[in-house]
């Protein structure tokens, strides 16, 4: 059973973070043409790894193919798009996979098959220069281990993507200035990395990564290696860059609960495969396997899913007419206080549609899980019948 | 760190700079001179001291008076004998003071390359022989004669000679044919090499103290007969005959080593550009009593080189006013 | 075979289960396994070319054509074009920076030098390393050695330079390139544990003797341990960075210079820091061939018994090497403090840049000010007046020591009884032993021993080093020198263990030590040599105990770090198990600092050979004697072929010696 780092409390605002995020998931939905489109991506290591991607070897369990040709499958045949604004969180466990995909966006690793395009354009036939500019400036990492130089100030560090891209020292120093202050380490800019807590290290790493202005933001587990509280912290800033500037963002983590958190979208990976992609109201309320379902069992149902997947068809003309008017991305527990405030069932009004109808009923039998068992359901049914 | 590494590629960059600024052309190793040649501004001779005494006296004495009557400058350098013949042809030395007779060198640096230039005699006349000291003498004459060594070989032995009597050799730089002597004569004794003259005088000051016996390869003029008196073992008779066999076959010989007059080479650049340092050089010459003299001072009394010569140069003018001419 | 015949009785009473776990271990299996081969080669090999030492028929005589090569290099080397286009412009260019630098040294005069060398040392490590170094040129100038001194120094510029040139070269080709990092690596761990002496003879075949072979010699003496250490810090570089620099779309000149190297930046430090001493103590042996300057009076000193004007020459050199060594070194410990924590945020930031140039500016002004002063004064050299002789005093100390101790001491006898007692109780038998040995034994045993301690392929190059000094023709000669080696060693290593666990325990003693230790590691081969012989007499004995006296440093330190650095907490759970002292050093320190022990025996069995070899000026006889023999004579044969068995020998021991390195990643 996978163990989950599941926290009830830390989910508790979730909506409060998420909210706007449903408008621009709503925005989301429209055909904007994706950030990153990946289709069919393999990356598999060892000795003639271009065999493997679409043959038959790839149908063997991973100890077979470790034994038969020394190769392991990191990633399997992953197609993904990332929609502009959204953060598109990729989550698993350790060994899944998920850090090696992420690292095939801007071919840190190089991938075996597939193809990755970026606004449209082919990552994987980039030459040299290419792709350098696509570091540079489009597609811009966070590390879980930070990645900075040791012997560089902060300011410096903070700077050094710029350096690298050849800007001139006072433009530069002026531009990571002004980061060191966004990411709140004003006053610090003199000091070494050595010298920081492991959250400024990480405020340190995102500051560098948004001094490029990159088009999207690639986080690697980011918050992995720091205390809980800051870990908290540095969610929200990342989800209110994503809010306020509507930066693009890929996320990788292994944390369920900072999935929900952050993501408008997750994408849970097992075993180099991506086992089910879908909003965390999907995943949560629509688990595809066992797997995803053991994933997810411990998570607060009322507060990740909606009214939209609670509400029932209007019975009566009336009830379209009557009663509180909710957004069709209120959650179910928001739902419930609205709900027993007036007593009555509440509409779920969308654009000035009612789309249904949310009574007691219909919202309890989602906090009691009851609408993901139907068998039970229906011999509870009987049961009270 | 930073400064340390653009001082490192600056001087790389200067030998880079140097070795184009001598240019495509060919660069002739050979009459390259040391680069502390003439470097304060004046002329600077190149002597090649060996490292025994006596040539320390006379590189003392020539040093001293090139600087302090003709004005140059004047390097030493310690190479040994044969190493020094190859250094006097490329020009990185200027002159030997003293040779001991390399015949091989000779010919081939004089004779065939032209490279080195003979300098005349040194006025002292060398000579190489196995010596016991004068207090054993004394007690046993009969000693003198090799044909009773085989005798004494028991008083002889030390650490080194592995049960028989030790045959004392110093340099390994040095002119020896004690091996194949010692076979040859079919004498019960081992030659112990003391690896340096340095090493070889400091045993014999103690066998002295101690005036224990002992039996050592040895050489004339040579100071450390003033502090040690020792006489010379009669080998076999040099003939030319055995001399014309040793150098066609050095393991068949089997008499006593010749008397050397002591040689000045020098070389022939220097001969022809070496104005009066190179006159100088030629005409130096002085006895056996002269040499000691210096010898002693600087090696027993620790005077300072410089100071030894000035002593004998203050006393001597006579000797080395021709010098000059 | 001896081996696996004294390896296997304890086992033979074992029940047969425990043999059974006893083979399972790979050293059983391997001795084993070793046995049986030597058991199947070893009587065809003897039948076949006899048995005791090196057969005759498996040697090839070098010497004939080693002979007609060194005559053909001097009748061409002022005519062939390898010589005039190739060696010429190396041997020109090494002498025109050399008398550069000279140039500029005495042109500074010797107040700019000393101020020069003072605000350099003041910048690079503080102020303590400007006052050591304000104060060591002072003695050089005052010990009459300014010139010798600037000599020395100016080569040791140019050889240093090109030495971390060439170092840093090889390095950044071995840390940027598994495959030659792989070739390199080898290759380098070898030649550091080669004897300087061995490195002479090469160059004196190809450019005779003087500056350029004796720079040369140097610079492939100097520059390993630069390549090593860079590529080390190159390889060693934190991946997790690595990747933040390529992700940030860095091109590989970027990420080399603004990330590898800042990174590998400490061992850079480090490498600079060892390439100079090395350069040092190879620039004073180096006089052998020519060099000048310091050495060449050690060298001149030493043939006329004169252990004070050697020391006046060695003083500098020690001074020299602590200057150089403390300036540099304490540029390292500012290197690692600004890389972890508590560095001043002031050093670094917007000031930084205009501060150094005006700080730079302030000196170039400071030191020409002081050498206008200097010259004003007329004093480019040392002034002849301000100089001490201390020669004499020295010699007369000497000679009283000398007296006193050489023999006739009541109940411990003298100085000259103990050298005698060495030679004839330990080194002869043990010489007659190994020379008595089957050669085909030895080989085995050096396979056994080599193959326990590392991998199949250290046992392989040991063996072969081996068999090659045999092929040589120099098997006896070596097995001399190897006795010679074995039994220095073994003192070595018993004085140091026993100091170093005094050291160990007694934080006062260490400090004692430290600056002790630190001369003595830094003091010239040469400079031991003359004493000795002063107390021991001639032969194998004085050679001993100077070799002893110049690897003890090492050992002590090497040890007593190992035991100090023994993790505390299991000290403490020792302790509070009741240990005793001597319970904790037996069955804790020792077995933590088991690396270190070993690398002390590999460190002692490499610095004793070095200066056994140059024992050959004492008396030592053996390998060392043809060494030098080679270099006297202009016999460039006989050099080479002692040189390239020294050289095996170093191979050998050093293999047999070390323990196989965990693999990097």
């Amino acid at each position: 059973m996978p163990t989950v780092d599941m926290n009830a409390e830390t989910v508790n605002d979730l909506n409060d973070l998420k909210k706007p995020n449903a408008v621009g998931e709503a925005h989301g939905m429209n055909e904007a043409p994706p950030v990153f489109s990946v289709r069919n991506l393999w990356k598999v290591f060892g000795p003639k790894a271009e065999r493997v991607p679409g043959s038959d070897l790839a149908d063997l369990s991973p100890d077979e193919l470790r034994e038969k040709t020394g190769c392991t499958v990191a990633v399997r045949d992953v197609s993904f798009d990332v929609r502009p604004g959204e953060c598109f969180v990729v989550m698993g466990l350790s060994g899944s996979g998920k850090s090696t995909l992420v690292r095939c966006l801007t071919r840190l690793i190089e991938p075996t098959a597939g193809t990755i395009a970026i606004d449209g354009e082919d990552v994987r036939g980039m030459d040299k220069g290419a792709l350098r500019d696509l570091r540079r400036h489009r597609a811009a990492m966070v590390f879980q281990h930070f990645g900075l130089l040791p012997h560089r100030t902060v300011l410096d560090n903070v700077a050094y993507g710029l350096e690298i891209q050849g800007v001139g020292k006072a433009e530069r120093r002026a531009k990571a200035a002004e980061m060191v202050e966004k990411v709140g380490l004003a006053g610090m800019e003199a000091r070494r990395p050595g010298q920081l807590s492991g959250g400024q290290q990480q405020r340190v790493g995102l500051a560098r990564a948004l001094a490029a202005d990159p088009e999207v933001l690639l986080f690697d587990e980011p918050f992995s290696a720091l205390d809980p509280l800051i870990r908290r912290d540095m969610q929200e800033e990342v989800v209110r860059l994503n809010r306020d500037e509507g930066r693009t963002m890929v996320f990788i983590t292994h944390d369920l609960s900072e999935a929900l958190r952050v993501g408008d979208r997750i994408a849970l990976m097992r075993g180099g495969r991506v086992v089910q992609c879908g909003t965390p109201e999907e995943i949560v309320g629509s688990p595809a396997d066992d797997y995803v379902r053991d994933f997810v069992r411990d998570v607060p149902r009322e507060q990740v899913l909606t009214v939209r997947r609670a509400m029932r068809p209007v019975r009566s003309a009336g009830e379209a007419e009557t009663g509180a008017a909710l957004n069709p991305a209120t959650t179910v527990a928001d739902a419930i206080e609205a709900v027993a405030r007036t007593g009555a069932p509440a509409r779920v009004v969308d654009a000035g549609r009612c789309l249904g109808i949310v009574d007691f009923k219909s919202l309890l039998s989602i906090v009691a899980g009851l609408d993901r068992m139907p068998g039970r359901v229906h011999s509870l049914k009987k049961a009270v019948a | 760190m930073r400064k340390a590494l653009i001082t490192a590629a600056a001087i790389g960059l200067t030998t880079v700079t140097a070795v184009t600024a001598t240019g495509c052309g060919a660069a002739d190793m050979t009459k390259q001179s040391s680069p502390y040649a003439n470097a304060a501004g004046t002329k600077t001779v190149t002597l090649s001291v060996q490292s025994w005494v006596g040539a320390r006296a006379n590189a003392a004495v020539a040093t001293y008076l090139l600087e302090h009557e003709l004005g140059y400058r004047v390097d030493t350098v310690q190479v040994d004998e044969v190493p020094a013949w190859d250094a006097l042809s490329q020009g990185r030395v200027d002159a030997i003071m003293e040779d001991w007779g390399h015949p091989d060198q000779e010919k081939r640096y004089v004779t065939q390359k032209k490279t080195v230039t003979d300098g005349g005699e040194l006025g002292v006349t060398g000579h190489i022989g196995w010596w016991v000291p004068k207090y054993f003498a004394d007690a046993h004459p009969d000693v003198l004669d090799w044909k009773n060594l085989n005798k004494y070989a028991a008083q002889m032995r030390g650490p080194e000679s592995g049960g028989k009597g030790q045959l004392l050799d110093g340099s390994p730089s040095y002119v020896t044919n004690d091996k194949a002597l010692v076979k040859n004569l079919k004498l019960d004794y081992q030659v112990v090499f003391a690896g340096s003259e340095a090493a070889q005088i400091t045993q014999i000051q103690q066998y002295a103290k101690d005036k224990k016996p002992f039996l050592t390869y040895w050489y004339e003029p040579q100071w450390l007969f003033n502090e040690v008196p020792m006489v010379e073992v009669k080998l076999p008779a040099y003939t030319d005959a055995c001399a014309e066999k040793g150098t066609a076959d050095p393991a068949t010989i089997d008499c006593a080593y010749p008397t050397t007059p002591l040689k000045k080479f020098l070389n022939t650049e220097f001969t022809k550009k070496g104005g009066k340092a190179a006159r100088f050089l030629k005409n130096f010459t002085w006895t056996k009593a002269d040499q000691n003299e210096v010898a002693q001072m600087i090696a027993e009394d620790k005077l300072p080189a410089d100071k030894a010569a000035e002593r004998w140069v203050h006393k001597h003018p006579e000797v080395w006013k021709k010098w000059l001419k | 075979m001896s081996t696996a015949t004294t390896a296997v009785p304890p086992r033979a009473v074992a029940p047969p289960g425990r043999l059974r776990t006893a083979l399972r271990r790979p050293a059983a299996r391997k001795l084993l396994l070793l046995g049986i081969v030597t058991a199947v080669l070893a009587p065809l090999a003897a039948a076949r070319w006899g048995s005791g030492a090196w057969p005759d028929a498996l040697t090839v005589d070098l010497a004939g054509p080693l002979g007609r090569a060194n005559d053909w290099i001097i009748d061409n080397r002022d005519g062939h074009w390898l010589f005039l286009y190739f060696f010429g412009h190396i041997s020109n260019a090494i002498i025109t920076s050399v008398r550069g630098v000279y140039l500029v040294l005495l042109a500074l005069g010797w107040a700019g030098v000393t101020a020069g060398a003072s605000l350099l040392a003041w910048r690079l490590a503080g102020v303590r390393a400007a006052v050591t170094a304000l104060a060591s040129f002072a003695v050089c100038g005052l010990l009459g050695m300014w010139v010798p001194t600037m000599r020395t120094l100016a080569l040791m510029i140019v050889a240093v330079a090109a030495s971390v040139a060439v170092g840093a070269l090889l390095g950044l080709a071995g840390g940027l390139s598994d495959r030659m990092f792989r070739a390199m690596r080898p290759v380098l761990d070898t030649m550091q544990a080669l004897p300087a002496f061995a490195y002479l003879l090469p160059v004196v075949l190809v450019f005779g003797i003087g500056v350029a072979p004796a720079v040369l010699a140097t610079v492939v003496y100097a520059a390993p341990p630069m390549a090593r250490l860079t590529a080390m810090g190159l390889r060693g570089t934190d991946q997790g960075v690595l990747e933040a620099v390529d992700s940030l779309g860095a091109t590989g000149r970027q990420r080399l210079l603004t990330a590898r190297l800042p990174l590998a930046r400490r061992e850079l430090l480090l490498g600079v820091n060892q390439s100079i001493m090395m350069a040092l103590s190879m620039a004073v042996i180096a006089s052998v061939i020519g060099a000048d300057g310091l050495g060449d009076r050690v060298y001149q000193a030493l043939s006329t018994v004169d252990v004070g004007s050697a020391l006046a020459a060695g003083i500098p050199i020690v001074l020299l090497a602590i200057v150089l060594d403390r300036t540099t070194a304490g540029h390292r410990s500012v290197g690692s403090r600004s890389a972890g924590l508590g560095a001043p945020p002031a050093v670094a930031g917007g000031g930084w840049a205009p501060r150094r140039t005006r700080t730079l500016t302030t000196w170039a002004v400071a030191i020409a000010a002081v050498v206008a002063l200097g010259r004003a004064a007329g004093a480019k050299s040392w002034p002849d007046h301000w100089t001490v002789a201390i020669a004499t005093p020295v010699n007369t100390a000497k000679d009283w020591m000398v007296d006193h101790l050489y023999s006739g001491i009541p109940g411990i006898g003298g100085t000259a009884d103990w050298a005698a007692h060495y030679t004839g109780w330990v080194l002869d038998p043990l010489r007659d032993g190994l020379q008595g040995l089957p050669w085909w034994g030895a080989l085995a045993l050096v396979a056994a021993l080599a193959w326990m301690i590392g991998t199949w392929r250290t046992a392989l190059t040991a063996t072969l080093s081996l068999a090659a000094i045999g092929v040589l023709g120099r098997w006896n000669v070596a097995m001399d020198t190897l006795s010679q080696v074995l039994a220095a060693v073994a003192v070595t290593l018993v004085a140091g263990f026993a100091i170093a666990v005094v050291a160990a325990r007694s934080p006062r003693v260490d400090r004692l030590l430290r600056p002790v230790l630190d001369v003595f590691q830094t003091m010239p081969q040469f400079v031991y040599l003359i004493p000795v012989v002063a107390l021991f007499g001639i032969g194998r004995a004085p050679a001993a105990a100077a070799a002893i006296v110049y690897a003890l440093p090492a050992v002590v330190r090497i040890v007593s770090q190992g035991l100090r650095q023994a993790d505390p907490a299991a000290l403490e759970s020792a302790r509070s198990l009741g240990a005793t002292g001597g319970q904790q050093l037996r069955q804790v320190q020792f077995p933590l600092a088991r690396a270190e022990l070993l690398l002390a025996v590999n460190q002692a069995v490499v610095l004793v050979l070095s200066v056994v070899i140059i024992g050959g000026l004492v008396g030592g006889g053996a390998l060392g004697y043809e060494v030098v023999f080679g270099l006297a004579q202009g016999d460039l044969a006989t050099g080479l072929m002692a040189g390239t068995a020294i050289a095996c020998l170093g191979l050998m021991l050093d293999r047999v010696t070390q323990p196989t390195k965990p693999k990097e990643g």
